[in-house]
């Protein structure tokens, strides 16, 4: 048994995500965390004698090796690392909704505060690719940004959606680390520099990464998974109802492989193994865990794993030794694998006594209603299920339509369909009445984004007096574009936007993609190029075209700029397509974006005339309370008072103010996040390097406020005519 | 001292009940023991342990359940002849296994509980309780609520044949004869009895007794009157007990208490000076604890606890150290066994693999012929639906002999399903949009491998009525499921009390037609939780219920033709009177229903709800404080400045916020009530008040009781 080798208990609140050791005098490692009130606490138990007297950092009242530096703003993301090679000790950085603090703590001074106007909801520090300086880089609203230690801003790109967590990792084994990014669209995208190499779709909002060894890493959703991916595979993966907080590698059981160390909202910390997933180690705090970071905590040349939770309870584990040979756990081995081999048997044992009672009821007399209230039902019984396309009625929105059905007159008692992304749990179940029970059902289905998916049904099959039931197993595949349903003749308007390109394919290869894309209808014989099939959206009623001509020359028709984007990605993944260049355009989507570039250089002006107004306000404040005192002193109640109420006024009058600039600051965020996703959509019309180019040069034209040369880069690929 | 105890497992059986293992009596003293077991398969099954291995002595042929096991023999004799009941029948067999008596009872229930002392045998069914002596019949008792055990004092020890009857009810019943001696009532319905230390402690008469709500009890049975002497009160929540023993395994020459609970916690009590029991050792196991003993099964000279769970498996709890001291030679032995064990496991594993691997293919290949059935295997399960009186909640524990692979809760009542700190199982819910499918509740819970038991906490409205339906479907291949209902009453937060406060104000609810007593003996029970199916004997019967949430009472008195309920909450009396008028509608009888309203009641109810009300309130609005309070704590460095009531938040701030999170929507709950309340006080009267309810909502919002007493009366 593993027990901790430290514990600790702080008496402040630790906020979950926000942990960090670091050597901040170059010798003595020291805790840093979040916590309330827009603090950040430094634990230092090496030196008790040091102390600061400093405006930002003051001797925490409740704690003599604690002290607390004030960021008066909430902490979004902290970490501590290298920065400043030459310094030879770490920084601390602190990020917030609208800034990044770069905090140099031994000799408490600022390396760099910077403003980031898409905030900071993650932050790394280490050395990505070729950049030669270590970066920290932040992830903030659709946009990534990585600075050196004098805060030059070397390295932007954007991504799908607000970033959530960070990692480096050695993705492709060159030896040069690569930047994994978890969005809020579920995507693990990974950054070689400013080049998107892979992107991984998951189920729920990815709230953690970290990187394991060589090419493997760690991630954990917001729905309580955790798992480890080998490059663009995933390894393992496990769900839990508790939700994990913090993961982190460390080499627990010394046998020179990192474990996933998962710390839970429930308190529960366990090591499991990066091939299989199997807990090799877990322990349990009385609240939940906020962090799981490594260091050598007691000085002593051993590096232990430091877990923390949020009630300021802090605990360090030691390595397992030698002797332990991995067995960490309280238990024997031998009587855990008697106990489960005993199971197993109990359950093969189970299984044989079923089939041996089953050809017991076999050999007696045919089906008769006692048999039906037992769950007897023919041998022969088929499940069968069909996806198709329900246009809907009044009543009914257009969905795809599942209809699963017996084979014969036994009835469908309960449908449970298990499939991720597509359900508001993880599970959507019928369950008709007992009046309505009948031998099909039909499950409307409503995927909310076009993503192939996997369904796990469970029909239970049975009769309408059994207690007991049959349960069929199977797994449909929902095909990526199944919310689009097929319209013949082609209607008489098409869309004006469209994407057009040339591939080197024949006609009936991408008959093939469409087939296994889209939920067409059995009978719909599609002829030789050139030809041209159209579909409708059964969310909005959108049209989408496609033409393909002798010549491999296709024609994408829609007014959807993602949906556009996510046609050619599937279309490039199915054909392999490495590089594609294409011209779009998309003039209802532009003129959107035109407006939003228009409003987004209205808030900047708006939010530097607040500013300065604040600025002037607080300089009348000072001068207020002075007068006030001044009477004060004088015993001039009557102007005191007076004084003491226009302060009062202009105190409200902040708040309004306050009010007015966090309003404009939410607005501008939201446009320069459409900002952001427009440069991504323009991108993801594009396969390879024509799709980092156009990245890139978009990026150029916003910086120089070009608008013209951006929308000319979205439609053709590139600025130069 | 630390009572340390290790875990070995020594043999799987089939499914069991409760109270179907014993340990046979040792030779000598310490030395080991043979441990005799019969499963829901029939099987009864003798076995010993010799170096770690299993050795069995004895085994029948498979048959009917085993309800019961028992030991028995001519007094002062060591007690060594085994006696099971399967059905309706009693069979006896030697400690080498040969069948000595097949006694057919001929009681028309199986049998549900038997002891046996020298010659005389008492057994009960459900309802129905025999003495039997040399198997001749002797005394019979029908009993107004179902039978959990049965017990008799030691008739060596106490000159009278005394037989106590654990019933549903919260009631023991001391029998004399075929009569009630007296009832005892207790606090929770009673599950086991034991004998204190075996043989009734100091005086023969003192007898332990667990309910199935978690709580344990001491009472000395006299001639005349019982005594209670003490009761463990279930502070941690744990569950039902299953099985009790007395047994000195501390070593300090006071036998200490051994209990087992269906949450598969193991307990050990030792006594203090006073006597009172102490905790002194607890120990979690996966599945429901169906019995115990103290003795001496693995190893000789080294004492043990013996435990038999749901599943069947046989572990005991030994104070032999895992790993011998005694140099590395025996480590390697010990070793060695485990190894052999290991592989002999493997390779019977290996065996019944191929064997199942050509059985499903045999299966596989019957379901492409026309003719062939296909049935489902069917598999236990071992479910409790309870009303919790602490909170007001109901739970519901499944346990399968196997891992549970998902569960599917369907009702068709609004009802609230709350987490589990235990479960490990992910919860999704279903959307239930269809409302012609008769769905509020639609949930899965996906199992994590190697589960077999779930709990689940499920919170009802009073006078939303329906069935809550579980499919169960564990990992067994061919995969079924099986589907378990639950009624969901119309008064389903009521409980049965023994007495009420007669003093209070109450409004009276009166039926009178042509019913018969079994008629209204139904409606009750459709109305009320723990109410026997059976009706009762005797032409009159009267029950009481508490409301568990508010503390008000029921009182139903009924007979043929009449039914009289008084209920100091109106909302119950509205209920009733709802319900009661759509079933007769619905059986077509002519009711004529009445009802006289005391005004004064409903203050009266206000003034129950009060305190409750204005605790949550306060509990709310501390925890609300307390972030702020712990923000400046920080930046201050003392707590000096506050005020008293705010310091005292501080230090309370662990306590309140779990307090806090005990009692989700409580507060919700009670609005609810209190809406409820003001509705129904004036539908009685004939006005529809539902435009008032915001007004009422917002007085609440601003909770004073004269307000609200004033707002009452006025509107």
């Amino acid at each position: 048994m593993l027990l901790p080798v430290f514990t600790l208990k702080l008496r402040h609140k630790i906020s979950p995500r926000m942990v960090a050791i670091g050597r901040y005098d170059g010798t003595h490692p020291c805790l840093a965390a979040a916590t309330q009130a827009g603090k950040v606490f430094i634990h230092n138990p090496h030196t008790r004698s040091q102390h600061f007297s400093a405006p930002r950092v003051l001797q925490s009242p409740l704690e003599s090796d604690v002290s607390l530096l004030n960021i008066n703003q909430a902490v979004s993301c902290l970490t501590a690392g290298v920065l400043n090679p030459e310094l030879g000790y770490d920084t601390l950085l602190v990020g917030t909704q609208t800034n990044l603090l770069a905090y140099d703590v031994y000799n408490n001074s600022d390396l760099f505060y910077r403003e980031v106007t898409d905030g900071a909801n993650a932050i790394v520090l280490g050395t990505l690719g070729d950049i030669s300086s270590p970066l920290a880089i932040i992830g903030g609203n659709c946009a990534l940004q990585g600075f050196d230690h004098e805060g030059n801003d070397l390295f932007w790109t954007v991504t799908g959606d607000n970033v959530h967590s960070l990692a480096l990792c050695d993705f492709d084994g060159d030896g040069k680390k690569e930047l994994l990014v978890g969005s809020e669209d579920f995507d693990i995208r990974v950054f070689k520099e400013d080049e998107i190499v892979a992107e991984m779709t998951e189920t729920e909002i990815i709230t953690s990464l970290c990187p394991m060894y060589g090419s493997r890493f760690g991630y954990a959703l917001s729905n309580g998974t955790v798992g480890v991916y080998d490059k663009t595979a995933r390894y393992w993966r496990i769900k839990s109802k508790n939700h994990a907080m913090s993961i982190h590698a460390f080499d627990l059981n010394s046998d020179g492989v990192c474990e996933l160390i998962t710390g839970w909202s429930n308190g529960k910390v366990d090591a499991r193994s990066d091939r299989t997933g199997e807990v090799i180690f877990k322990d349990n705090f009385p609240a939940a865990i906020a962090g799981v970071v490594e260091g050598d905590y007691r000085m002593d040349g051993q590096v232990q794993l430091v877990c923390c939770s949020v009630d300021g309870e802090i605990r360090g584990y030691l390595p397992g030794t030698a002797e332990m040979r991995g067995n960490l756990m309280d238990t024997s081995v031998e009587q855990d694998l008697i106990r489960e081999l005993s199971q197993k048997k109990q359950h093969l044992l189970l299984e044989l006594r079923n089939y041996e009672e089953n050809a017991k009821a076999e050999s007696s007399s045919p089906l008769s209603e006692a048999d039906g209230h037992r769950g007897i039902i023919p041998a022969n019984t088929k499940l069968h299920t069909a996806l198709s396309v329900n246009l809907g009625n009044e009543n009914q929105a257009a969905h795809v339509e599942l209809r699963v059905s017996t084979s014969n007159d036994t009835i469908i008692r309960a449908v449970l369909i298990f499939a991720e992304g597509i359900f508001i749990g993880e599970s959507h179940v019928v369950h008709p009445s007992i009046h309505n029970l009948s031998s099909s059902i039909r499950v409307p289905i409503t995927p909310p984004k076009d993503v192939p998916v996997d369904l796990h049904l469970k029909a239970f099959v049975g009769y309408r007096s059994s207690t007991q039931f049959h349960v069929f197993e199977l797994t449909r595949q929902l095909p990526r574009f199944s919310m689009y349903a097929l319209t013949s003749p082609a209607p008489a308007s098409e869309p004006v936007s469209y994407v057009n390109f040339i591939i080197a394919e024949r006609a009936h290869r991408v008959v093939v993609w469409l087939s296994q894309n889209f939920l067409l209808l059995e009978d719909t014989a599609i002829q030789n190029a050139p030809f041209q099939v159209c579909f409708t959206s059964l969310r909005n009623g959108g049209q989408l075209c496609i033409k393909v001509k002798p010549s491999g020359e296709i024609t994408i028709n829609t007014d959807d700029i993602d949906l556009a984007g996510d046609v050619i990605q599937s279309m490039a993944s199915f054909f392999a397509i490495e590089d594609l260049q294409v011209e779009a355009d998309f003039p209802v989507y532009f003129e959107e974006l035109r407006k939003v570039l228009v409003k987004v250089d209205e808030y900047h002006s708006v939010h530097q005339k607040l500013s300065a107004d604040m600025a002037d306000n607080s300089n009348l404040i000072r001068s207020l309370l002075v007068r006030a005192e001044d009477a004060r002193l004088m015993r001039d109640m009557k102007t005191m008072k007076r004084r003491y109420m226009e302060l009062y006024d202009l105190n409200k009058d902040l708040l309004n103010e306050y009010k007015i600039r966090c309003n404009n600051h939410t607005e501008l965020l939201g446009n320069l996040k459409a900002v952001n996703q427009a440069i991504q959509r323009a991108g993801r019309l594009r396969v390879g390097k024509p799709k980092n180019q156009v990245i890139t040069a978009c990026r150029d034209a916003i910086r120089s406020n070009n608008i013209n040369t951006l929308f000319r880069i979205m439609r053709v690929g590139t600025a130069s005519s | 001292m630390d009572l340390v105890l290790n875990r070995a497992d020594y043999v799987q059986v089939g499914v069991t009940s409760q109270k179907t293992m014993k340990l046979l009596p040792a030779s000598r003293h310490r030395a080991t023991q043979k441990v005799v077991i019969g499963d829901n398969d029939g099987v009864v099954m003798c076995f010993g342990m010799k170096k770690g291995e299993t050795v069995t002595v004895f085994k029948t042929l498979p048959g009917l359940k085993i309800e019961r096991l028992e030991l028995g023999g001519v007094l002062n004799t060591p007690q060594e002849k085994i006696f099971v009941a399967a059905g309706s029948e009693i069979r006896g067999f030697t400690k080498r296994g040969k069948q000595f008596l097949s006694f057919e009872t001929n009681l028309t229930e199986s049998i549900k509980a038997m002891h046996i002392s020298g010659s005389d045998l008492f057994l009960s069914a459900n309802y129905i309780y025999n003495h039997y002596c040399d198997c001749k019949d002797q005394h019979y008792y029908l009993s107004g609520d179902k039978i959990n055990d049965v017990i008799c004092l030691p008739v060596e020890r106490v000159p009278r044949i005394t037989p106590v009857l654990a019933c549903q009810d919260r009631v023991l019943r001391v029998l004399q004869g075929s009569d009630v001696m007296y009832e005892i009532e207790i606090p929770g319905p009673p599950t086991v009895l034991e004998l204190y230390n075996g043989n009734g402690g100091n005086s023969g008469e003192d007898i332990l007794f667990g309910t199935s709500d978690g709580k344990l009890g001491l009472i000395q049975i006299t001639a005349s009157k019982p005594i209670h002497k003490w009761e463990i009160r279930n502070e941690k929540k744990r569950g039902g007990v299953l099985c009790i023993d007395s047994f000195d395994i501390v070593g300090d020459g006071v036998k200490d208490l051994l209990v087992g609970r269906d949450d598969g916690i193991v307990e050990v009590y030792s006594f203090d000076n006073a006597n009172e029991p102490v905790l002194r050792y607890d120990q979690v196991l996966s599945e429901s604890v169906t019995f115990i003993q103290g003795g001496c099964v693995g190893k000789d000279g080294y004492d043990e606890i013996v435990v038999a769970t749901y599943s069947g498996w046989v572990t005991g709890l030994t104070t032999e150290p895992i790993h011998k001291e005694s140099g590395p030679g025996e480590e390697v032995k010990i070793n060695q066994e485990m190894q052999n064990k290991i592989s002999s496991l493997r390779s019977e594993l290996e065996h019944l693999q191929c064997k199942v691997l050509q059985e499903r293919e045999n299966y596989q290949k019957s379901s492409q012929s026309s003719k062939a059935k296909s049935a489902v295997p069917s598999f236990s399960i071992n479910d409790k639906f309870t009303l919790n009186k602490d909170d007001a909640s109901y739970s519901l524990v499944l346990e399968v002999q196997t891992a549970i692979d998902n569960v599917l809760i369907q009702s068709d009542v609004p009802i609230d399903l709350l987490d589990v700190d235990k479960n490990s199982a992910v919860v999704s819910f279903s959307s239930c949009d269809s409302e012609s499918n008769d769905n509020f509740v639609l949930a899965t819970y996906r199992c994590q491998a190697n589960t077999t038991r779930l709990e689940l906490k499920i919170r009802s409205i009073e006078g939303q009525y329906g069935t809550l339906q579980a499919y169960v479907t564990p990992r067994i291949q061919p995969k079924s499921c099986q589907v378990r209902q639950y009624q969901i009453k119309p008064l389903s937060l009521h409980q049965r009390t023994h007495f009420i406060d007669h003093g209070r104000p109450m409004n009276t609810l009166t039926l009178t037609g042509q019913f018969s007593f079994a008629e209204v003996h139904s409606w009750v029970v459709f109305c009320l939780p723990e109410v026997p199916e059976k009706p009762p004997a005797g032409e009159c019967v009267t029950f009481y219920f508490q409301n568990t949430f508010l503390d008000t009472q029921l009182e139903s008195v009924y007979r043929k033709g009449e039914g009289v309920f008084k209920s100091d909450n109106i909302s119950t009396i509205s209920i009733l009177k709802d319900v009661l008028s759509k079933e007769a509608t619905k059986r077509k009888i002519n009711l004529n229903i009445s009802y006289e309203i005391n005004e004064v009641s409903v203050k009266h109810t206000l003034k129950l709800i009060h305190p409750k009300l204005e605790y949550q309130l306060l509990l709310a609005k501390k925890v609300q404080l307390i972030d702020a309070l712990k923000e400046l704590q920080v930046h201050e460095g003392n707590t000096n400045f506050l005020i008293p009531e705010y310091r005292c938040i501080l230090e309370e701030a662990d306590h309140l916020q779990e307090e806090y999170k005990k009692q989700p929507a409580h507060l919700e709950r009670l609005y609810g009530m209190i809406t409820d309340l003001f509705i129904d006080k004036f539908k009685f009267k004939g006005t529809n008040v539902k435009t008032k309810v915001p007004l009422l909502l917002e007085i609440l919002d601003s909770y004073d009781q004269n307000a609200l007493i004033a707002f009452f009366d006025a509107a």
